[in-house]
C-alpha cells in the first residue's frame, strides 16, 4: 500500500527526521479559507504515482492569489491517470544540496537495500544510469532491526565527501540514515525514499519529499499505524488509478479481476474485432490466458481479437461466486464471447459447471444479456460434472444453447480457444448481418 | 501396455533424492539405506491434514506431523504428532522433506524452527506471509543452505517416485520405458504459478514428454529458491533432457537466471525452454500474484526484458501452448511414453467417483462372526488373558509387559478406596443409571482421571471404581472392604464384589471373568461408544463420556442377557415341574412368549450369524462346571425359535452369557452388569483414540470407520 507524501512525512516524524512544517492538507479549493497562510509556500499535489513534479504537481506560491489559482487548476487535473483530489500546503525549505537516500528491498534477493548518494533530485535515475559511481549502496543481508554503526558511519562517509566536515552535518546526516532505516522496518515497508533529503542552507537536514509503500501483507500488525492516519487496516486502501466499476464489483464480491481495456463502460467497440472474456482458473493461467487470446488472434485470425479482462477465478470458488464470474462478464458490454478453462486438481468440476449453468438459467429468466460461453473442463469430478451438464442441456435446451464446453483432456486448451474464437465470430456475424 | 500404478521408480534414482543430496550428502546415505524419504507435516489445520491425507493416497511417506499444542497425538489415526520440530527431527533424524501449512501469522516460526532443526528441503504452502518475515526466513535458510520452495508455493512432484509434497494433483505423467516400468527420464518444470503446471503438463503429455519433477517455486514477490537456484542444479541430474521455467512478469527472477547462464553457460548443461506469461499485461497493475507486476519506469520485470535476455543466453522463449510444444519436441526428439496411454489414465483417474471420506480406529475389527482386538480374536483373548491385561490392550494397542503387577494394584486399591454416593439414590435404579451417575459424581475418579499421564492407568483404576460401585449396588461393598489386601487378585475381589462371596472353585472366577471380557468392545458403532465418541469429540471430560456411553447400554443394547436368563430359568423350572423334555419345553415357551406379543431376548446379532464369543463362553463354562440346564437351553433355543417362526436367530452373547449366569446361581441383573463392567474399557479405549487423533467437534460418520489397526495376530504367550 502507498501513502501520501504527507502521511509518509507524518511517520517520519515520529521517528526523529525533520519535515518541513505542514500547513494543511486540503481536499478542495475553500479549504484553504479556513487557515492562517505565510508565504511563500509549496503547494503539492497529492498522488500516489511519481513523476509529480515533471507533470506540474509541485509549484512554489508567493501570494495567496497565486495559491488559489494554482490550486484550483490542481484539483482539475490528474497525472497519469490519478486525479488530484488532495494538496498538501507546507513552508518552503531553502536548498543548499539535495540528496538521495533510500531504504529499500532488492529485487534479485529480496534483502534490505541501503541507497545514497549526494546528487540527488529528479534527475536521480540519470545519475544511476551515467554516473553510477555518485551511487552508494549496501545490501543489509541480516535482516537487522536497526542499522548497524558502521554501515550507518560508511555511508556518511561517502555523502561527506560532498559536503563541508562540520560536526552538525555529520550528527544529523547520522540520525537520518539510523532514523530511515529503523522506519522502515517499525513499519514493514517496502520502500522508505526521500527525494530530495535536502540539507539547507543554515546546515540542517530535512526531508522535502517522502515515498513510503507498505507491505500488504503485514498490514494487519500494523493497526496502531495505519488508525493514526485515519486508515482502516481491515479494508486495504485501493492504490492504483482509479477503478473500473468492473474492477469494483469484482472487488467486492471477493476475486482478483483487471479490466484491459480503457473506459470498459463507454467503450468504442469496433465491428469487424471479437472481444473475448476470460474465466480461466488460477492467477498464474489468468496472465497466460490472456497471451493466448492475443496469440490465437494474431496467428489465426489477422489480429482481430482483444482479450478484455484478468481474472484470477482462483482454485475451487464457490458455486455462487462460479455465477458471479460469468454475470460480471455478461453484464459486461463490450463482451462478445466467454473463454473458460476449469481444470479440477484438488477442487471439483462438479461445482464449476453447477455455478455457470446457474448463472445461465438465472439470467434467461431474467431476460439479461446471453453470451456464447466456450471452454474445457477436466479435473476431479470429471463423469459427475459431465452428467450434470448432459443433463441439463436435456432439460433446459434454451439458456444452454450457446454453451460449449469440451469435456476432457483430448483437446489442449490452446486449440480449444482457437476453437471458440472461430465460433465467436460466426455468431458476431450472423448478428451483424441479422 | 498399461500403465502400471504400482510400481515406481527406486528412490536412489529419483530427482528428490539427487537434490537432497546435493545439500546434505550424509542424510543421503542414510536414505539410500531405508529406501524411503519421509517428509513431515507442520501445520494441521483442515488444509495441512487434508493434504497429508492426499499425499499419502499418492505414495509420499508421511512420517509425523509438527501442531503446537498437540504433541502426543496422532494425525491420520497413526502419524505421530510433535509439539515442535525440534521434537520430531529428534525422533525421526532421517526426516528430509517438511511442507508448511502455518497461517501468514504464525509461518514465520514454524519455517525457521523447521529449518534450524536441519530439514534440507521445505514446502513452504502459506501465502500472504509479511515481506519482513519472509526476509527472515531467508537469512535463516541461506546459513543452513536450506532448498526452500515458497512461500505461496502449490508444491512440489516427482511422478516417477510418485512422491509429492504440497497440493499439487496427480496429473504430471511419468515415463513408462519400453518394458512397462516406470522411468526417471523426462523434462524438469520450474514455474512460478501453479494453476500454468496444468497447462503445461497437459500441453507436454499431449506431445508424449514425460515430467521427472515439477517444482513450484512460489508466487509470491518474496521467496526462497529462486530460479537461479536451481534450474543449474536440476540441469545437472542425469536423467533431466530440458528445464522448462514458467515465469511470468514482475521481479527479476527470469533476468538474474538469464544473465548466469551467459556468465556461467558451463553450469548449464541441458537445453531450457522459457514460457513467459504476461506480455500483452498493462503497466502497473498487479495480476493476480503479488510478484505479477510490471513497476512503471522498471528496466527489469517486463516481458520484453525477460525475453530478450534470455534469449541472449541461449534459452528458447514461449509465449503460447503450442510453442511450448513444438520447442521442446524439436529440442528432444523423442517421446516417452504412448500418448494413448497418458488419456486413459487420466480418463480412467477422472471418470472415478471422488471416494466417500472415511475414518479410521485401530481399535477392533467387526466382520461377521469375527472380532479382532488390536489383531488379536476375541475368543482367544477371552480364553487367554484376563480382563486387565485386556483393558490396557485395548487402551495401548499391546498386552502390558511387565507392568501387570502395578495395574492390578492400581485397580484393587481402586475397588477398596471409598466412595461416599448420595443415598438418595436408589439402587433398586437401573444398574447403567447406577453406574453412569457413580461415574459422574465420583471425585476420585474424577482427580484420577485429570492427573494421571496414563491411559492404562486410568482405565484400570475406572474399572477398579466399576467394581466398587457394583459392589454397593449387589451390597457387597463390605465384603470387600473387610477382605485383607494379600493374596487377593482383582479377578477374586471382582466375584467376591459381584457376587458376594469367594467361591471355592477358583474356576468360578475364570468363568465370571471371562464373561466381562468377552464385553469389552465391539468397535464403534454400538450406541455406547457413539455416546462416548461424541462427548469426547467435544473434548468432555473422561468420566463424562465415559458415563453417557454406559447409559445408552439398556435394554435394547447390551441389556439383553438379564431377560434371556430369566426365560431360560423359566424354561427349566417350567420342564422340571412338568416333567416334559427341555427341548419341547422350551419351544411351547416360545410359542407362548411369541403369541403374547414379547420378544425372545438373547436372539439374534445384527452382524454376526454365529456371535465369535458364544463358543468359548460355553467352552469355558463346561470346564468350570456350570454347563447345566441353561446352558442346554441356550444351545437349542436357536433351533426352537425356528420351529416356531421360520427364521434363523441363533443365539447371541447376551444369551450365551444369561445362560451361563442362570446356572452359576448368581443374580441374573449380573447378565446387565457384567456388561456394563466390561464394555467400561471399550469405551475408554474409544475416548483416547478419539482425543488422540481427531480434530476436535468433527462430524463423526459412525458407518464411515474403517478398522485400521493390526492384522490378524497370533497371542503371545
Amino acid at each position: 500500500m502507498k501513502l501520501y507524501e504527507y502521511e509518509a512525512k507524518q511517520i517520519f516524524e515520529r521517528f526523529g527526521l525533520k519535515i518541513p512544517r505542514q500547513v494543511a492538507v486540503i481536499e478542495k479549493l475553500e479549504d484553504i479559507d479556513s487557515f492562517t497562510l505565510s508565504f511563500p509556500l509549496m503547494v503539492k499535489a497529492m498522488v500516489l504515482i511519481g513523476g509529480r513534479g515533471k507533470a506540474g504537481g509541485i509549484k512554489k506560491v508567493e501570494n495567496i492569489e497565486e495559491a488559489k489559482k494554482i490550486i484550483e487548476k490542481m484539483f482539475q487535473t490528474s497525472i497519469r491517470g490519478y486525479p488530484i483530489e488532495k494538496i498538501l500546503l507546507e513552508e518552503t525549505v531553502s536548498i543548499s544540496n539535495e540528496i538521495y537516500l533510500a531504504v529499500t528491498t532488492d529485487p534479485a534477493t529480496f534483502d534490505i537495500v541501503l541507497v545514497t548518494s549526494a546528487s540527488g533530485g529528479i534527475d536521480i535515475e540519470e545519475v544511476a544510469k551515467n554516473n553510477p559511481e555518485l551511487i552508494w549502496k549496501k545490501t543489509i543481508f541480516d535482516n537487522a532491526k536497526e542499522l548497524d554503526e558502521s554501515i550507518t558511519e560508511e555511508a556518511v562517509n561517502f555523502l561527506l565527501k560532498n559536503f563541508p566536515e562540520i560536526p552538525e552535518i555529520r550528527n544529523q546526516l547520522q540520525n537520518t540514515i539510523k532514523s530511515l532505516y529503523s522506519t522502515f522496518q517499525n513499519i514493514e515497508a517496502k520502500i522508505c525514499e526521500i527525494n530530495p533529503l535536502i540539507l539547507t542552507a543554515d546546515n540542517q537536514i530535512v526531508a522535502a519529499d517522502a515515498k513510503v509503500v507498505l507491505d500488504d501483507n503485514s498490514l494487519y500488525r500494523q493497526e496502531p499505524l495505519l488508525q493514526s492516519m485515519g486508515i482502516d487496516p481491515r479494508s486495504k486502501r485501493h492504490d492504483v488509478s482509479e477503478q473500473t466499476v468492473f474492477e469494483a464489483k469484482a472487488y467486492k464480491i471477493g476475486f482478483p479481476y483487471l479490466d484491459l481495456l480503457e473506459n470498459p463502460d463507454n467503450f468504442n467497440e469496433e465491428e469487424d474485432k471479437l472481444y473475448v472474456a476470460l474465466v480461466p482458473g488460477g492467477a498464474g493461467y489468468g496472465i497466460f490466458s490472456v497471451d493466448e487470446v492475443v496469440n490465437v488472434g494474431n496467428r489465426y485470425f489477422d489480429g482481430k481479437v482483444v482479450p478484455i479482462n484478468f481474472m484470477d477465478s482462483g482454485g475451487g470458488p464457490s458455486l455462487s461466486k462460479v455465477a458471479d464470474m460469468f454475470h460480471l462478464l455478461m453484464d459486461h458490454p463490450v463482451t462478445d464471447l466467454i473463454i473458460t478453462s476449469r481444470f479440477g486438481g484438488i477442487s471439483s468440476c462438479d461445482v464449476f459447471i453447477r455455478g455457470l449453468i446457474m448463472s445461465l438459467r438465472d439470467r434467461y429468466l431474467q431476460k439479461r444479456r446471453m453470451i456464447p460461453v466456450y471452454g474445457r473442463m477436466v479435473g476431479t469430478d470429471l463423469a459427475a460434472a459431465r452428467e450434470y451438464l448432459e443433463k441439463a442441456k436435456r432439460e433446459t435446451p434454451e439458456p444452454l444453447k450457446d454453451l460449449h464446453i469440451v469435456v476432457g483432456n483430448q483437446k489442449i486448451m490452446a486449440d480449444v480457444i482457437k476453437d471458440g474464437i472461430e465460433y465467436g465470430f460466426k455468431i458476431k456475424q450472423q448478428e451483424i448481418r441479422g | 501396455m498399461s500403465y502400471m500404478k504400482n510400481e515406481k521408480l527406486n528412490t536412489n534414482q529419483g530427482l528428490l533424492y539427487y537434490l537432497i543430496k546435493q545439500v546434505r550428502p550424509k542424510l543421503a546415505e542414510k536414505i539410500n539405506q531405508s529406501e524411503s524419504i519421509e517428509t513431515m507435516i507442520v501445520g494441521l489445520g483442515r488444509q495441512g491434514t487434508r493434504h497429508a491425507q492426499l499425499m499419502m493416497e499418492y505414495g509420499t511417506n508421511v512420517t509425523c506431523g509438527v501442531a503446537p499444542g498437540r504433541g502426543g497425538t496422532k494425525v491420520h489415526e497413526t502419524i505421530p504428532v510433535y509439539d515442535s520440530a525440534e521434537e520430531a527431527v529428534n525422533s525421526h533424524p532421517n526426516i528430509a522433506v517438511a511442507s508448511i501449512w502455518r497461517h501468514y501469522s504464525t509461518a514465520k516460526d514454524a519455517t525457521i524452527e523447521v529449518i534450524r532443526s536441519g530439514v534440507p528441503i521445505v514446502v513452504l504452502i502459506s501465502e500472504f506471509i509479511p515481506l519482513k518475515d519472509v526476509r527472515n526466513i531467508l537469512v535463516e535458510a541461506r546459513k543452513h543452505k536450506t532448498i526452500l520452495f515458497g512461500g505461496n508455493t502449490p508444491g512440489i512432484i516427482f511422478p516417477p517416485e510418485a512422491i509429492k509434497v504440497g497440493m499439487l494433483p496427480d496429473i504430471f505423467q511419468a515415463q513408462i520405458t519400453e518394458d512397462g516400468t516406470i522411468g526417471p527420464k523426462g523434462v524438469t518444470i520450474l514455474s512460478r504459478s501453479g494453476a500454468i503446471l496444468y497447462h503445461m503438463s497437459d500441453a507436454l503429455a499431449s506431445a508424449g514428454i514425460a515430467q521427472n519433477g515439477v517444482l513450484g517455486v512460489g508466487g509470491d514477490g518474496a521467496i526462497g529458491s529462486r530460479f537461479v537456484d536451481l534450474v543449474s542444479l536440476v540441469m545437472n541430474y542425469d536423467n533431466t533432457d530440458l528445464v522448462v521455467v514458467a515465469g511470468e512478469i514482475g521481479g527479476m527472477q527470469e533476468e538474474l537466471l538469464a544473465q548466469d547462464m551467459i556468465n556461467h553457460p558451463e553450469k548449464y548443461p541441458k537445453p531450457l525452454v522459457a514460457l513467459i506469461s504476461g506480455a500483452n499485461a498493462p503497466e502497473g497493475k498487479t495480476m493476480g500474484h503479488a510478484g505479477a507486476v510490471i513497476a512503471p519506469g522498471q528496466k527489469h520485470g517486463t516481458f520484453n526484458s525477460k525475453k530478450e535476455l534470455l534469449e541472449k543466453a541461449g534459452a528458447v522463449v514461449v509465449n503460447h501452448q503450442k510453442d511450448l510444444i513444438d520447442a521442446v519436441k524439436t529440442k528432444l526428439n523423442r517421446t516417452y511414453f504412448e500418448v494413448e496411454n497418458y488419456y486413459q489414465r487420466m480418463k480412467k483417474k477422472w471418470d472415478e467417483k471422488s471416494p466417500e471420506p472415511t475414518w479410521g480406529t485401530l481399535i477392533t475389527k467387526v466382520v461377521p462372526n469375527n472380532l479382532i482386538i488390536r489383531g488379536y480374536p476375541l475368543q482367544e483373548i477371552i480364553a487367554k488373558k484376563g480382563l486387565l491385561e485386556t483393558a490396557s490392550l485395548l487402551i495401548e494397542g499391546e498386552f502390558p509387559v511387565g507392568e501387570m503387577q502395578e495395574l492390578e494394584e492400581i485397580g484393587i486399591n481402586a475397588a477398596k478406596e471409598e466412595f461416599l454416593y448420595n443415598d438418595k439414590i436408589s439402587k433398586e435404579s437401573d444398574v447403567s443409571k447406577l453406574i453412569g451417575t457413580f461415574l459422574l459424581l465420583d471425585d476420585k475418579l474424577s482427580t484420577f482421571a485429570q492427573f494421571e499421564k496414563n491411559p492404562s492407568k486410568i482405565v484400570v483404576y475406572s474399572l477398579g471404581r466399576v467394581l466398587r460401585y457394583l459392589s454397593i449396588y449387589f451390597g457387597n461393598v463390605q465384603k470387600i472392604d473387610t477382605q485383607s489386601k494379600e493374596n487377593l487378585s482383582f479377578s477374586d475381589l471382582l466375584y467376591l464384589g459381584l457376587v458376594g462371596e469367594m467361591p471355592k472353585d477358583k474356576m468360578k472366577i475364570k468363568l465370571l471373568e471371562a464373561i466381562i471380557t468377552a464385553c469389552v468392545d465391539h468397535g464403534v458403532t454400538p450406541p455406547s461408544a457413539q455416546a462416548t465418541l461424541i462427548l469426547a469429540s467435544t473434548r468432555a471430560n473422561y468420566e463424562v463420556a465415559i458415563s453417557a456411553g454406559i447409559q445408552a447400554i439398556t435394554d435394547v443394547h447390551g441389556g439383553a442377557g438379564q431377560k434371556a436368563a430369566e426365560f431360560m430359568l423359566s424354561a427349566v423350572k417350567l420342564s422340571k415341574e412338568n416333567a416334559t423334555d427341555l427341548q419341547e419345553t422350551t419351544f411351547e415357551l416360545i410359542k407362548k412368549t411369541i403369541k403374547s406379543g414379547k420378544r425372545i431376548e438373547g436372539l439374534g446379532h445384527r452382524i454376526h450369524t454365529q456371535d465369535p464369543r458364544r463358543d468359548v463362553l460355553w467352552d469355558l463354562s463346561e470346564k468350570a462346571g456350570y454347563a447345566k440346564e441353561c446352558v442346554a437351553v441356550s444351545k437349542i433355543i436357536g433351533d426352537a425359535f425356528y420351529r416356531v417362526r421360520g427364521m434363523n436367530l441363533p443365539i447371541n452373547v447376551d444369551g450365551v452369557i444369561g445362560a451361563i449366569i442362570a446356572d452359576m446361581d448368581i443374580n441374573p441383573k449380573l447378565a446387565k452388569a457384567v456388561f456394563v463392567f466390561g464394555r467400561t474399557a471399550g469405551l475408554a479405549a474409544h475416548y483416547y483414540e478419539e482425543i488422540n487423533t481427531q480434530p476436535q467437534m468433527r462430524r463423526i460418520a459412525f458407518d464411515k470407520a474403517i478398522y485400521k489397526g493390526q492384522p490378524i495376530r497370533e497371542i503371545p504367550e
